[in-house]
Parts: structure tokens; C-alpha cells; sequence
């Protein structure tokens, strides 16, 4: 009896722990030792703004870039995009001279979607392997644990998307995907910008959150402080009604209930700051309430699950820093437009399921870029060097132009984000107008 | 009114948990095996159950009729390995969760990470409803709701109405004495484990019916399933249904009249009271 208690014990403990993982989306999903999977070993290949220097000889021992990405566990989906897209642009470099005439090579570990792996993984690369750079991570808490490394060692670090701007405090941390450096009030406020143009058709949002870090930041601000700007502030003080705030844990499954609040609020306006395939779970629940919401807004989906709902996420919102539809490549470097169907090529070849170049892989080439115009402006590989350079001239991205780092705001630079909507078969840049491919529809009913 | 669907949808959900978890609850009570790897093969099946409908244009539901069979190979196959080995208990907890930990690789290193959907066109139940008055019944979970009591009906027949049944309840409560009456524990057990593991294919067939699979899910699973398993009985088949049911409604009604944050809270809360209180299940058996 006592031993079978005991037995009750530890499977209660490891249950609340795997639930713990599961909604933390962190949890090691695969066996063996984190790093060992040393994925690739591609040389690295700048865009057509980050040229090869002009000093270059083609001599001289590889540019060795470290760095960790998730191809294994929760979020090996979006690893796979940043992989491919950080594989194309370092053999785009290599191709076109190699970096400072040296040849790059991408140092990757697989971090297994693990935070706990980052430090230590990180702590590898640089005072084992003695990389001459590092690449971030993927995922905000990937990257928050690998930036106290960066500072310690003095390494500039590139991450493609954290989104927490205010947690990212070491000067030499720049951004591949900025939503300014206060997203809490960028993202609410343009959506309420978008609103407005509808002319009234929508006055009540229902609200529904994934108190996870980045989600809950955009819904809530930060934690304990009412008063930070956040989309709860935001939308009433813009003219909108919060009819419904629904928190929900991460890896949460019981939809059914949570549609049935949806629907009993009836807003005109469903916005979810939620993850992944939440939305798609969301939009089935809804459905199977004979209830479809008159407009739709997901914060980070699963672009391709969401778009392949078809009539039933017609119409929905979501963010988006590059869209590849036909009127915003026709303005843009022929270049971008070899980029994106290479991209789509090979995402096909590695059996990723949505092959797009959007926003994933745009903030990964971004970092790229940033990492590679920062060493060609410092003209070496130290740390310093390359972050007083970035610091001091900024970077000229392919798919965001050009942009300036200010470490007073984290190195934030102004957003050049914007909103997207699933139109037809594809996602389509709606907002805001001058950057648009599309015009915004509005609520369906 | 909003109480009553949150609490009825949510109790569906919770027929899709305790079908998960008759057949983990089944092999830890009758065969002291907590098989963690039944997670496993309700994983695979899942992705089997995608592959298969896609690749050739079944049913979904039909696929069960190559996966079932499948499992319970499999199933059977790691209780032979259970028993060649003489696994303790608490061993099998470690050795399965390794297992678990395998699979959920080979899938990645399968089917990718990404997210996989069943199409409209093969799978016409994922936005189906049933409606009863003003009430509606989501098919996928109605399904896991009938396949769970089909499944539990069957499973009380067999236990308490066969030899095979019986032999497995004095195997269960002594394995030295129910060998000493000459029953063939080894033979029962793999028996058992092979209808654990098909029971496993169709809690897996259902989820591409119902959502999106990912390789990280039972890692999701896991809580929600061992709080039903503790809090319908280990081994106790309607018990396990009973708390499904129960562990749903409450999670779908404190989801409405709270937040759905705090039904995890509550759930677990109820898991801890039950260990304290009720050690042995808030569904007894008789003479259980």
C-alpha cells in the first residue's frame, strides 16, 4: 500500500510537470544530448545588401558563426524556416566572396525547444568551439536565456524575434524583427488604426489570451503594472468595447467552452493574442456552435494551418513584417523575388508544409544581414567593433529597408510591420495603406 | 445557459481523456505497468490515421481497421518486453517515458514538427455539430464520447463476466497466488496490453478528426489523463469514464465562470484531495 502511494506520488508529480512543459511549449520532446545534432555546417552567404568586402582576398581561416536553433520540440516547425533561411543566405555570402574574404561557416546545435539547453549551449559555442560570432536563437525565451552569454562574453548577438523589447536590455542585442519598442502599444494601436477605417462597422472586441510571455505582453502589458500600455487600455481608450477578456493557460484544449463565451458575447471583433494552432482550434469550436465571429485577429498563428481552413478563416487578421504578394514584390529588388521561390522551392524539398517567405524567414535573413553588415562595418569579428558599427550606422535590410539601432529603446528600430488578411487563397498585406497589397475587409454578417 | 454547453462540451472533452486513459488505467491496475508509451501509440495512430486518410482517401474513422490491429501488436509486443525483462512498476514509469521520448522523435523525424491537418474534404467532422434544442454536441468529441462508453461497456463485461476477465482481477490483486490457480499471467497480460494499444488507435483516430496534430501533443495529454486514471480508480474501467466525464464539466464550467486558466488549478487540486482522501479513486469498486 505504501509503495503504491509512493508510486501515486511521483506520477502525480511528473503529470503536473508534463503539464507544466507542455503549456510552458518548452518542454524537451526529444532524446539525446542537447547540441549534439550539429546540423549543418553551411557557409554562410550575405543578401544583396550585405556585398561582399571589398577587402576581401579569399584567404584566411572560415568566419565561424555559432548558434542554436529549435529543430527538434515544440517549436522545430519555425526552426525549420529560420534553418533554411539562414542556410540560403550564408551560401548566398560564401557565394558572392565570403565575409571580410573569408569564408563563413553556421556553427548550429539544436537547442531541442529547450531554454534550459541555451546557456550552456551558447557558453559551448564561445569558450569551447571559440565561434567568431554568434546568431540567436529562436523563440523569446530562447533568446532571452542566450543573451546574458552574448554580454558576458562581449559578442554582438542578432535574434531573429523577441518580441518582450523592454526585457531586451544588453546594448549589443539587435533585432531582426522589431515591433518598436513598445509592442503592448504598437500592436493594439494599429489594429485600432485599422478599425477606424471601417467606419464603425466594429465597436466590441472579445479578448482572448495566451499568458504566455509574448501574448500577455501584447494583451495585458507588463505584469503588475495596470496602468502599461496594453490591449485592454488601449482599445477602450480608442472607442472600442472590451465585451470579453479570456485568459487562457498555454497548451489549453478545451475550446468547446471557451467558443461558447465567444459566441455568448457576440463581438464584432475576435481577437485572439494567441499562438500557433490556437486559432484554428478556436475557429472549429466556434463552428461547431453554428457561430462564426463577423471579424477575426490572431496575433502569432501558424500561417499556413490557418490559411488551409479555407471559407472558415476567410477574412482573418494577423501581423506580418513581409508578405511576398505580387504588387509588394513587383516594388521590390528582383532579387527578393529569386529569394522567395528559392525559399519556397527547398521548403518544399524539406517536406516544411508552408513554404512562403513571410515573416519568419524574413526576420531570420534580417538578422542575417544585421550580423553581416556589422562585421563589414567594423571590418573584423570582434564584439565591440561590430556593435559600435551597427550602433553607429545602422543596417539596410532587403525585406525592411533601412533602419537605425538606438540602445535607449533596446535597438528597436521603427516597425515596419503591418496587417494581413487571409484573402482567398493567401495571406495579403491589408494595412497600413502604403504598404498594402490589398484592402482591408471588414467584418462579414 | 452558457454554464450548460461550457459544462457539456467540456465533459465530451473529457470522454476523449478517459478514453485515453482506459487503457493506462487498465495495464497499471491489472499488470502493475505504467505504460507511458500508451501515449506513444496514440500518437502514432494519430499520424498513422492521417497518413493513411490522406495517402488514400479513407475515412478516418475506417483507418482503425488497419491501425487497431497495429496497436495492438505493438502493444502486445511491449508487454512481452515487460515481462522477458521482469520490469518492476517504477521502472516502467522510466522505461516507457523513454519510449514515449523515441517516438515522439521518429514522428518529428517523419512526419516534421509542423502542424498537420486533415482536409474538409476527408474529414467533414471537424466543424460538425450536433444540435439538441439550443445545445450543441461537437461531433469529434461525440465520438470520443461513444467509442468511450462502447469501449468501457465492453471492457466491464469482459473483466466481470469471463474467465479471462476474472483471472485478470485475481492476477491483478495477487499475482502469486492467481499463478498458483493456474492462470497464465503472461498470456492475459499480453492480451491485455494488445487491447490497451488498440484502444490507444482509436483515442489516436480521433484527434486528427478533431484538431491539429503536433508530435509534442502528449505532452499536453499527460496530466489531464493521469488525474482522470487517479481520480476514477486505477483500474477501475467505469470509474475511469465517470472521471473523464467529471474532470471535463468542471474544467468547461470553471473555464466560463472564471478563466479557463483556472481549471488546471482546480483539476489538480481535485487530484491532490482525492490522493489524500481517497487514495484508491472517487468511483470505488465493489469490494475494489
Amino acid at each position: 500500500m505504501r509503495r503504491r502511494a509512493r508510486i501515486l506520488a511521483v506520477v502525480s508529480v511528473l503529470s503536473v510537470v508534463a503539464a507544466a512543459c507542455a503549456g510552458d511549449s518548452t518542454t524537451t520532446t526529444t532524446e539525446g544530448t542537447p547540441g549534439t545534432t550539429a546540423a549543418t555546417d553551411t557557409t554562410v552567404a550575405p543578401s544583396t545588401t550585405a556585398a561582399p568586402s571589398t577587402t576581401a582576398e579569399g584567404s584566411g581561416d572560415p568566419i565561424v558563426v555559432g548558434g542554436t536553433l529549435s529543430l527538434t520540440g515544440a517549436f522545430a516547425a519555425t526552426g525549420a524556416i529560420h534553418k533554411l533561411a539562414g542556410d540560403m543566405f550564408v551560401e548566398r555570402v560564401n557565394e558572392a566572396g565570403g565575409l571580410l574574404g573569408r569564408e563563413v561557416q553556421w556553427n548550429l546545435l539544436d537547442d531541442e525547444s529547450d531554454t534550459a539547453n541555451i546557456a550552456p549551449l551558447y557558453e559551448q559555442l564561445i569558450s569551447q568551439d571559440q565561434v567568431d560570432l554568434i546568431m540567436g536563437p529562436y523563440a523569446t525565451p530562447n533568446i532571452l536565456a542566450a543573451m546574458p552569454v552574448a554580454e558576458r562574453y562581449g559578442y554582438t548577438l542578432p535574434q531573429h524575434t523577441a518580441v518582450l523589447a523592454p526585457l531586451m536590455t544588453y546594448a549589443c542585442q539587435f533585432p531582426g524583427w522589431s515591433i518598436g519598442p513598445e509592442p503592448n502599444s504598437f500592436i493594439p494601436n494599429q489594429m485600432a488604426d485599422a478599425l477606424d477605417s471601417l467606419d464603425g462597422a466594429v465597436s466590441t472586441v472579445a479578448l482572448l489570451t495566451n499568458e504566455s510571455g509574448s501574448t500577455a505582453f501584447i494583451s495585458y502589458g507588463i505584469a503588475d503594472d495596470p496602468d502599461d500600455p496594453s490591449t485592454l487600455n488601449i482599445l477602450p481608450e480608442r472607442g472600442y468595447e472590451v465585451v470579453a477578456d479570456i485568459p487562457y493557460p498555454p497548451g489549453y484544449e478545451d475550446w468547446g467552452s471557451t467558443a461558447a463565451q465567444v459566441r455568448d458575447a457576440n463581438a464584432d471583433l475576435v481577437l485572439m493574442n494567441g499562438l500557433g494552432v490556437e486559432a484554428n482550434s478556436l475557429i472549429d469550436a466556434m463552428q461547431q456552435l453554428d457561430y462564426a465571429p463577423p471579424l477575426m485577429f490572431a496575433l502569432f498563428p501558424a500561417p499556413g494551418p490557418l490559411l488551409g481552413l479555407g471559407d472558415a478563416a476567410q477574412g482573418t487578421l494577423s501581423v506580418s513584417i513581409f508578405e511576398p504578394n505580387a504588387p509588394i514584390l513587383e516594388q521590390m529588388d528582383p532579387e527578393v523575388g529569386e529569394i522567395v521561390d528559392e525559399f519556397a522551392e527547398r521548403a518544399s524539398a524539406a517536406q516544411i508544409p508552408y513554404t512562403v517567405f513571410e515573416t519568419q524567414a524574413a526576420a531570420s535573413w534580417n538578422a542575417w544581414e544585421i550580423l553581416v553588415q556589422g562585421v563589414e562595418g567594423a571590418q573584423s569579428t570582434d564584439g565591440q567593433g561590430i556593435c559600435d558599427s551597427l550602433h553607429s550606422t545602422g543596417a539596410d535590410l532587403t525585406f525592411s529597408g533601412a533602419v537605425t539601432f538606438d540602445p535607449a529603446v533596446n535597438n528597436f528600430w521603427d516597425t515596419t510591420e503591418g496587417l494581413k488578411q487571409i484573402q482567398g487563397a493567401e495571406w495579403v498585406m491589408v494595412w497600413p495603406e502604403d504598404i498594402a497589397a490589398g484592402a482591408l475587409a471588414g467584418p462579414t454578417g | 445557459m452558457i454554464e450548460l454547453q461550457a459544462a457539456v462540451s467540456g465533459a465530451l472533452n473529457g470522454s476523449l481523456f478517459a478514453l485515453m486513459a482506459l487503457g493506462l488505467s487498465l495495464a497499471w491496475g491489472f499488470l502493475k505497468v505504467i505504460n507511458l508509451a500508451h501515449f506513444a501509440l496514440i500518437l502514432l495512430s494519430g499520424y498513422l490515421t492521417f497518413e493513411l486518410a490522406t495517402a488514400t482517401g479513407l475515412g478516418p474513422i475506417a483507418t482503425i481497421v488497419v491501425t487497431a490491429p497495429l496497436m495492438f501488436v505493438v502493444g502486445a509486443v511491449i508487454q512481452l518486453g515487460y515481462e522477458r525483462f521482469d520490469v518492476s512498476e517504477l521502472n516502467s514509469l522510466l522505461i516507457s517515458y523513454g519510449l514515449l521520448i523515441i517516438t515522439v522523435q521518429v514522428v518529428t523525424n517523419i512526419w516534421t514538427a509542423d502542424f498537420l491537418r486533415l482536409p474538409p474534404e476527408i474529414n467533414p467532422f471537424s466543424a460538425e455539430a450536433v444540435g439538441v434544442g439550443s445545445l450543441r454536441f461537437p461531433v469529434p468529441t461525440l465520438l470520443a464520447a461513444g467509442f468511450a462508453v462502447v469501449l468501457v461497456v465492453a471492457a466491464s463485461l469482459v473483466l466481470g463476466r469471463t474467465y479471462a476477465g476474472k483471472a485478470l482481477q485475481a492476477f491483478g490483486q495477487d499475482r502469486e497466488i492467481a499463478s498458483a490457480f493456474g492462470i497464465d499471467h503472461r498470456l492475459l497480460g499480453v492480451l491485455l496490453a494488445g487491447a490497451a494499444g488498440a484502444s490507444a488507435a482509436i483515442a489516436g483516430m480521433l484527434f486528427p478528426i478533431g484538431g491539429t496534430l503536433t508530435p509534442d501533443l502528449p505532452f499536453e495529454w499527460i496530466g489531464q489523463v493521469f488525474a482522470i486514471v487517479i481520480l476514477g480508480g486505477i483500474g477501475n474501467v467505469t470509474g475511469t469514464l465517470y472521471a473523464g466525464l467529471l474532470v471535463g464539466a468542471i474544467s468547461g464550467l470553471v473555464a466560463v465562470v472564471w478563466t479557463p486558466s483556472t481549471s488546471p488549478f482546480v483539476v489538480f487540486s481535485l487530484v491532490v484531495i482525492a490522493l489524500v482522501f481517497r487514495p484508491k479513486g472517487l468511483f470505488p469498486q465493489k469490494g475494489g
